[in-house]
């Protein structure tokens, strides 16, 4: 069943230009159990990873996309005549990081955290939508409150929050961070 | 708070994105500068000496070229709090304070809190790292100088300019209307679809310059700003002063019956 399936996934995944989910894949294929979709899309993804190939087909942001392999970003960078690619400036990814972890959050106890004023970075995350809008809050001023978007799993190569960096990492990098300077 | 507008840096290959660069020189906020003090002195977070720390931190305010000024409030905000905790600690008191009471412990409680930040920070920053290195179609942007032109929805002011423009060169022609003839608005409006069914958009310019008489430019004037104005038409202007093109909508216009 596999061996059928995998070329037409090749083809849908293809076409896709934002991670493509087992839901939908699902119901292109009427019938087909998912754990089948789902098997054949790990093998899929592991004949991709064959050292002759240049994309590989990645789980990220909740679907199933094709993106070019890392090693060859030189040649993509050249051919799109693109020397740099942007980052997020510090600012914004500090900003970024806190609605991660602690969402629904409104801008004032962002910048209570940060200690300093953070409006300017969320505008920015908003205009590259790695965060959205979900309402206001039910207090003096009904701030808005802020989540992070499925393009900000996307981004991070994500796929749910729950692969965010967990806090044992965290902890694990600050006694790291300790350990070297001392 | 102001963005810089891009901080591209260059990836760097997979290889060399181990460990955390920290940027010494510019601090992200107070709490940034505090913590940078903390490191530097190699100090408990959990004992502060408040004095010492106010000290330094005092010194990095007075070089104000590596603080960004709009900012200069949040940054002595927590000076201000550093001293109140100083002021707090100074004070005699009856009995010895208890584990919680700690006036330093709001302060404490922050910075370990963004310390956190800036390591799930960097954590990111390299997942960050790696994702910028796969390209995928929806990132793509377009290829630099492909002929990616933007247009611009013209206004009525700038339909009229042109048109004053395009009266002037017909005047500058001399041409002369030997004989008066009726030229009818609808009959304008239906030759105006008619061109526009044919030819898919016009240039504006070139549509007036056909015309043969300065009524029928007239005319034909009225008829496109009828046209727009029960939107069975759109006109696009690739940049101002330049030629505005006239494309039919298709979702409204067959409901108008033209």
């Amino acid at each position: 069943m596999s061996d059928e399936l995998r070329p037409i996934l090749e083809c849908l995944v293809f076409l896709s230009q934002e991670p493509l989910t087992l839901e939908r894949i699902s119901a292109v294929l009427e019938g087909v159990p998912e754990e089948d979709i789902r098997r054949a899309l790990e093998s899929l993804a592991a004949s991709t990873a064959s050292p002759d190939r240049g994309l590989h087909l990645l789980h990220t942001g909740g679907g199933w996309l094709f993106a070019t392999k890392p090693e060859y970003d030189a040649w993509a960078r050249k051919h799109l005549q693109i020397e740099r690619k942007t980052k997020l400036t510090s600012a914004s990814l500090e900003t970024l990081s806190i609605v991660a972890y602690h969402q629904p959050i409104t801008q004032s106890e962002i910048s209570a955290i940060r200690g300093v004023d953070s409006t300017g970075s969320l505008k920015t995350l908003l205009e590259k939508k790695l965060i959205k809008i979900i309402g206001h809050k039910k207090a003096p001023g009904n701030p808005l409150i802020y989540r992070t978007s499925d393009r900000f799993l996307q981004y991070f190569g994500l796929n749910s929050l729950d692969d965010l960096p967990k806090e044992e990492e965290i902890a694990k990098l600050l006694q790291e961070d300790k350990s070297t300077e001392v | 708070m102001t963005d810089p507008t891009t901080d591209a840096l260059v990836p760097e290959p997979a290889s060399a994105t181990d460990g955390y660069q920290v940027r010494l020189e510019i601090f992200e906020g107070p709490l940034d500068l505090l913590l940078f003090l903390i490191r530097k002195k190699k100090i408990d977070i959990h004992d502060i000496p408040i004095a010492a720390i106010t000290r330094d931190y005092l010194d990095y305010l007075d070089r104000k070229d590596q603080i960004n000024l709009d900012r200069e409030a949040e940054f002595l905000f927590i000076a201000a709090l550093l001293i109140y905790i100083k002021s707090q600690m100074l004070l005699p008191r009856e009995t010895d304070l208890a584990e919680g009471e700690d006036p330093r412990r709001v302060l404490v409680d922050r910075l370990i809190e963004y310390q956190k930040v800036k390591a799930a920070c960097s954590l990111l920053r390299d997942k960050e790292e790696d994702e910028l290195l796969k390209w995928k179609r929806s990132f793509l942007p377009p290829l630099p100088g492909a002929g990616d032109i933007e247009f611009l929805e013209v206004s009525l002011f700038d339909l009229a300019a042109t048109f004053s423009r395009v009266l002037k060169r017909k005047e500058a022609e001399g041409t002369r209307t030997i004989k008066g003839k009726d030229v009818s608005l609808e009959g304008k409006i239906k030759d105006l679809l008619a061109v526009l069914a044919a030819e898919e958009s016009i240039d504006f310019l070139e549509y007036f310059e056909r015309q043969e008489t300065v009524e029928d430019a007239i005319v034909s004037f009225f008829g496109l700003l009828e046209l727009i104005q029960s939107h069975r038409v759109r006109a696009v202007q690739d940049e101002l002063f330049k030629t505005i093109r006239v494309w039919l909508r298709r979702e409204r216009g067959k409901g108008h019956g033209s």
